[in-house]
């Protein structure tokens, strides 16, 4: 498991040489308003889970970067250029394939400026994360971000 | 004539209550701080316990993959974590329930993931190849069979345990 956590990480430096993949989850946040703030920490969590999954399945490839977080109603443009600073400065070395993975609608049009490629995901808000129902659409959610993934392999 | 009869003193009557309330006092403080530091001994026993995975009549001869959920108590955090495994039986009938994580660096496995190779686990991450069986495929990068999970069947449903490893080839 290739996680930023201190378990992982010596696994990381030892097949350095195997990982060349890394996922960013883009992760928006904001406090002014109860329903939107509710909404948001649900996506929040679902994409963690996603991210999660889609790292046990690659794991001996892909490193899972911890979350960018930024607030909703801040500058696109001004996060981007923070992203791909990020990047240059994180991952440009060792990292041949950089993705983002994100349900935010907004970085579509923001796509074509960032370091890397964004997979986005519509998001649906999850009421309950043990019906069956729930689990076969994150699994659904899961096989095709990991389809579209190895395409680029 | 009045300190005969007296069988315990005052001073000693002092030194035994307060011994003993003492006591008690930090027998409450040390318990649950000795409890606290051994905590995670006690519960490593629970992540060990066979997990419920599927009712048996739906093991066939091909291999699927089944999943579950199991709550991962890591000393603060409490969180949920799903185990995998490519559930089949073989040809005497006997379950084979393999790991679906390689060896090579531990991505997941997939049953025929590899149109190329259909009756083989293939790993997408460095093209990793095993049998049926989980034995790795020589001049693919892993180095070891798929590990083996601990199982048994009670009342038709297939529990399983840990992944046992098995050596390299």
């Amino acid at each position: 498991m290739m996680k930023w956590e201190a378990d992982d990480l010596p696994k990381y430096f030892e097949a350095k040489e195997y990982i060349d993949t890394v996922l960013v989850p883009l992760i928006p946040i904001q406090l002014s308003n109860e329903a939107d703030s509710l909404k948001l920490a649900n996506y929040q969590k679902t994409l963690q889970i996603i991210a999660r999954e889609a790292e046990r399945d690659f794991a001996g490839r892909m490193l899972l970067s911890p979350v960018y977080t930024y607030v909703q109603a801040a500058s696109y443009q001004k996060e981007q250029e923070r992203i791909n600073q990020w990047i240059q400065l994180l991952f440009k070395e060792d990292f041949k394939h950089v993705f983002f993975l994100t349900f935010d609608v907004k970085w579509k049009k923001e796509e074509k400026g960032l370091d890397g490629t964004l997979l986005w995901l519509p998001g649906t808000v999850i009421e309950n994360y043990q019906s069956v129902l729930t689990k076969k659409w994150i699994n659904e959610q899961t096989s095709q971000l990991n389809e579209l993934i190895k395409s680029f392999w | 004539m009045s300190e005969k009869k007296q069988q315990v003193s005052r001073r000693q009557f002092l030194n035994y209550t307060l011994t003993g309330v003492g006591g008690f006092m930090a027998a409450s403080m040390l318990a649950p701080m000795v409890r606290f530091a051994i905590d995670p001994v006690l519960t490593a026993s629970t992540a060990g316990e066979m997990q419920a995975v599927v009712d048996v009549s739906e093991i066939t001869t091909d291999p699927q993959r089944f999943d579950w959920t199991v709550e991962q108590v890591d000393a603060w955090y409490t969180s949920d974590v799903t185990h995998s495994a490519w559930v089949y039986k073989n040809e005497n009938d006997e379950i084979v329930p393999l790991s679906p994580t390689c060896t090579h660096l531990g991505c997941s496995v997939s049953w025929a993931g590899n149109e190329d190779y259909p009756d083989q686990f293939y790993c997408p991450c460095h093209d990793g190849r095993y049998q049926k069986d989980g034995t790795n495929v020589a001049d693919t990068p892993p180095p070891a069979p798929l590990a083996l999970y601990e199982y048994e069947v009670r009342d038709g449903t297939l529990y399983l345990g840990q992944p046992v490893p098995r050596g390299g080839v």
